[in-house]
């Protein structure tokens, strides 16, 4: 019988070793005419290494006849997530027979693979299949337990591949079935596959076998998230994301960069869904995280070497990145606020806002307890670091100004930050989209701001940094994003226009303002129907027409635009009647145009159903004031004439 | 109220939406292709839009706006195809065609014509030569009708997007390339050489030379010509001085040659497939793409995605849901053989279809006196 340490069996590990290298270094230098080269060869030597396997055991006593017994069995097919019961367990895996077939079951493992990797599904599948039916007899042990989990993960991989996620769904669950159970009931660090094929003196140690086996499971957690992910299941796809990433952390396998934008990332799912505290707790995480990485380098070391202007590129960037997740979080936690705060026409809500208030001691509370039931990040190193940057912000929604101007500043620093990276001259599209949501900041803002001339101003640093913007892009590249601008300027002239006429009739007697108010007013007025009418304008045809019909994207805001342009005629002020005439006339035919449009595509009404009915209102009233004022008009005349 | 309106507009874009062409091409013969010899077919065309995949338990119809029997000429496809986009890049909007399919599926055959043909009268050239043809026909008309007010500057550059980077094919001696944008300029690619021509036989020089240089790269850097996409972009320049009102329109023309369907494991056409970190060291970089579809699909809320479009769907961002005429040629292999990537590049091109477009006149008035 052949020892352990015979010259025979170190064949095989050299076999062995040779194979992992063949598969894992040389392939990646493989001609591009052969490219798998090395794994065909890698696949000899795992041939060669099975048959020695097969007789190097055969003399190791009495196994043979069981195996015939075995054998003789019905095939059972294993199917992975339907069974529990593993049926005809009759080897324990730490018996001589359990790691026979270990070894067996590992070199099947490891042909499947190959198999696989050179566009062989079905002979990798079947070669995964035996190693499966190999382990199938056998009770899971610290010798085997890494194979068991190996093995499976390939077999979702493959069935994945196939598009039956389910198939591939069981063998990943089961996988994370018999690593649940087995850290609970032995958890001693499980022997390495490879470590079947090496002499004694090359057994890791109990940290590496740890960690590698660690790994294998997070490789199953990361798989499964994919699955869930192509299974429409979101949640438990984001719970096993956030799973795999405290994994890597707490494991300490990742890349510092990699994992920040990871974690910056999912926070965005948790803010899309409301929950808040878990977004605040990625994005903090986060930020630690990529403070890992290093420090950018500065701009005369990356004139030096081309390395460092690589790093310092990539760094600048990923912090950029992630100061955008946090502008975002700070947008979304203040229009959140916003929405449950605001009153039937927009405005603060302070009924509401005292309810808030005395709620808040509870949802502190709340806080904590879900706080502890949450997933959170964290290894020993860094779990201080990262609360710590939670406490910069808050995560319950703002009630009054001081709150929300709180974390407005911690968005607004955020913009700064992003900006610096994302520069116009050369990131055009982020740039803009950094400064739309600077300006959606604002606004957020101003509805908590009750000063209202330091509200006006706010909408003032608005229309500051979207004007000159929108002016200059190029329309043909840019479309989408000018129109984005010139409705939000619109929005933004009339909001202006509508705080100016509160303020002046707060403070003058009404009715009676002034001509430099008027003067103000007119021309925010007129700004904000030109910005509408910029928007109506970049519908229009090449030939210049006005299409017939509207596009679903853009329906609603081209109604909106209509009907707002309408508006704001009937609202400018002016003691000429026929300048008056004028904004009646162009008023008029603007509401027309809704009820018309509406008329003519009987589908756009549910969009616009309030300007709708308004604008019909208006078509019945407009035609008689207009009416009155031409009689006045005319009655004037007369009277002038009768004065001459 | 109208707060939030202008959240309405983010997904904006109307219009034309793109246009997809899929086109058989015949069976193989002799050629040393795996496909070859295979004489049972796995599809047939039922009409000038519409075709039948031979799929089990039944066979599905997928419908296009045009579908190319084997039979169909190079001369029909371009008809249908580029002649329209080429008239419109003349009238001043940009214009892509991307050629789709399997590797062996008639792709360079459809765009270029025979391999190794230098000589572009050929009754086989394919889409692009006939391309340029035409564009400088259409050209020399213009100019001949009015010498003195109208001009036409041509103007190529031709990359290679291969794992992520860019590399000039008609400068080989560069590094890789990055992409930038500009308040005037829109999406570019920073550095990239840029020829002028002046006829047809000239910018079919410069791609034939580009052509060759992505060989040649494909051996001498290890990358594949099949795992790079290719974008061939022509820039017109018209200059039209009307009672010395200067207007100067400029349009693209971008032909891309994308990579065989069945190595893009990493875009958007995998459908189900998982990413893989299977060998010990890799990284788990994916794990980002995977939250990202998770976030993408939550209700048009405010987000950021730290993971960024490819340099592909970015650079032609403008043919993609932007405002350019865009044409998809779709080549599949009729063998059965081909059946799993013929099903799938064919639910790649319905995809497409959704993709929606909306071209608009790109008319820049410059100052009054010349």
């Amino acid at each position: 019988m052949a020892s352990i340490n015979s010259d025979e069996w170190r064949a095989i590990c050299d076999k062995f070793t040779n194979a992992q290298n063949l598969t894992e270094v040389e392939s990646r230098n493989d001609p591009e005419n052969e490219p798998f080269r090395s794994k065909y060869k890698a696949r000899e030597l795992l041939r060669e290494i099975y048959s020695s396997l097969k007789c190097f055991n055969a003399g190791e006593g009495d196994e043979e006849s069981r195996e015939e017994s075995t054998v003789q069995r019905p095939p059972v097919e294993p199917v992975d997530g339907q069974r529990e019961d593993e049926c005809g367990q009759d080897v324990s895996g730490d018996s001589a027979a359990g790691l026979r077939a270990a070894k067996l079951g590992a070199v099947e493992y490891y042909l499947g693979v190959n198999h696989v990797d050179t566009e062989e599904l079905s002979a990798g599948q079947e070669h995964l299949m035996n190693c499966m039916k190999l382990l199938e007899r056998c009770s899971v042990s610290s010798e085997n337990v890494s194979l068991f989990i190996h093995v499976r993960n390939q077999l979702g991989i493959l069935w994945a591949s196939r598009d039956e996620t389910e198939t591939a769904q069981g063998f990943l669950e089961t996988a994370e079935a018999i690593y649940q159970r087995y850290t609970k009931e032995d958890g001693t660090p499980p022997t390495d596959m490879t470590e079947y094929f090496t002499t004694e003196e090359n057994l890791l140690t109990h940290q590496e076998r740890n960690k590698r086996f660690e790994l294998a499971y997070t490789h199953t957690m990361y798989y499964l998230a994919q699955i869930y992910k192509n299974l429409g299941q979101n949640e438990r796809a984001a719970t096993y994301c956030h799973s795999t990433l405290q994994r890597q952390l707490q494991l300490n396998q990742f890349s510092p960069m990699e994992w920040a934008l990871n974690a910056a990332t999912l926070s965005q799912y948790y803010i899309t869904k409301g929950q808040f505290m878990l977004g605040r707790h990625c994005l903090s995480a986060a930020t630690v995280i990529s403070g890992l990485a290093g420090d950018v380098p500065s701009e005369a070391a990356a004139q030096e070497s081309e390395t460092e202007s690589e790093r310092r590129e990539k760094l600048r960037q990923q912090r950029a990145e992630i100061a955008r997740c946090w502008i975002k979080y700070c947008l979304n936690l203040l229009q959140d606020a916003k929405k449950v705060l605001e009153d039937n026409i927009g405005e603060l809500d302070t009924d509401r806002q005292e309810e808030l208030k005395r709620a808040r001691r509870r949802e502190e509370e709340e806080e904590e307890k879900g706080r502890k039931n949450a997933l959170l990040f964290g290894s020993e190193d860094t779990f201080d670091s990262i609360a710590s940057v939670e406490e910069k912000v808050q995560c319950l929604f703002p009630l009054d100004f001081t709150e929300a101007r709180a974390v407005f500043l911690v968005g607004q620093n955020n913009v700064t930050q992003a900006k610096e990276y994302f520069v116009m001259d050369g990131y055009v599209t982020d740039h803009i989209e950094i400064l739309q949501d600077h300006s959606t900041l604002f606004r957020s803002l101003a509805f908590f701001e009750e000063d209202l001339e330091r509200r006006c101003k706010m909408h003032k640093r608005r229309v500051d940094m979207l004007e000159p913007i929108c002016q200059d892009l190029n329309s043909q590249y840019y479309l989408m994003i000018r129109r984005q601008m010139m409705f939000e300027l619109a929005e933004t002239y009339s909001e202006m226009m509508d705080l100016k006429l509160t303020l002046a009739n707060r403070q003058a007697d009404a009715q009676s303002l002034d001509s430099h108010t008027i003067k103000k007013f007119n021309h925010l007025c007129s700004a904000s129907v030109k910005y509408f009418q910029m928007f109506l304008d970049s519908l229009r045809s090449p030939e210049g027409k006005i299409p017939e019909h509207l596009e679903e994207e853009v329906l609603r805001p081209a109604l909106v635009a209509r009907f707002r342009v309408g508006r704001l005629h009937s609202r400018l002020i002016s003691s000429s009647p026929s300048a008056q005439l004028e904004n009646l006339n162009n008023s008029l035919e603007n509401y027309k145009y809704v009820v018309d449009y509406c008329e003519a595509h009987p589908e756009a009404s549910a969009t616009v159903e309030t300007e709708l009915e308004l604008s019909k209102e208006m078509v019945g009233l407009l035609p008689l004031k207009i009416n009155r004022l031409k009689a006045r008009m005319a009655t004037n005349n007369t009277d002038d004439d009768a004065v001459h | 109220k109208g707060s939030g309106d202008s959240s309405h507009l983010a997904a904006s874009g109307d219009g034309d939406s793109i246009k997809v062409f899929v086109r058989v091409r015949p069976l193989t013969q002799g050629t040393g292709l795996t496909t070859d010899g295979d004489q049972s077919l796995c599809l047939t065309v039922t009409s000038p839009n519409t075709i039948r995949l031979l799929s089990k338990p039944e066979p599905r119809t997928f419908t296009y706006d045009y579908v190319a029997d084997m039979d169909t000429s190079q001369d029909s496809v371009f008809a249908s195809v580029a002649k329209n986009i080429v008239e419109s890049c003349m009238n001043g909007y940009n214009g892509t065609i991307f050629a789709y399919g399997q590797t062996g599926s008639g792709k360079t055959f459809t765009m270029l014509g025979p391999s190794e043909l230098d000589n572009f009268t050929d009754e086989l050239r394919g889409v692009i030569p006939r391309s340029f043809e035409y564009l400088f026909f259409l050209i020399n008309r213009e100019v001949e009708k009015s010498p003195q007010s109208k001009s036409f500057l041509c103007k190529c550059s031709f990359i290679e997007i291969y794992n992520e980077q860019i590399y000039d094919l008609l400068d080989t001696a560069s590094a890789s390339l990055f992409l930038r944008e500009n308040i005037k300029k829109g999406v570019f690619v920073e550095g990239a050489v840029e020829k002028f021509v002046n006829s047809a036989a000239e910018a079919y020089q410069v791609l034939s030379m580009g052509w060759r240089n992505r060989r040649v790269a494909s051996t001498s850097m290890n990358r594949e010509s099949s795992r790079s996409h290719a974008v061939f972009t022509m820039t017109l320049e018209s200059k039209e001085c009307i009672n010395s009102v200067v207007n100067i329109r400029t349009s693209q023309l971008n032909l891309v040659d994308l990579a065989g369907s069945e190595r893009q494991k990493d875009t958007h056409t995998e459908g189900s497939r998982l990413k893989e970190a299977s060998s010990i060291n890799r990284s788990l970089m994916c794990l980002g793409q995977v939250i990202m579809a998770l976030v993408d699909v939550s209700n048009g809320k405010n987000r950021h995605i730290c993971y960024r479009d490819s340099k592909l769907t970015f650079l032609l961002r403008d043919s993609l849901g932007g405002n350019a005429k865009t044409f998809i040629i779709a080549n599949v292999h009729p063998g059965s053989k081909c059946f799993g990537e013929t099903l799938s590049t064919l639910h790649f091109a319905q995809r497409a279809k959704l993709i929606k477009n909306k071209a608009i006149i790109n008319e820049d008035t410059q100052g009054n006196v010349r």
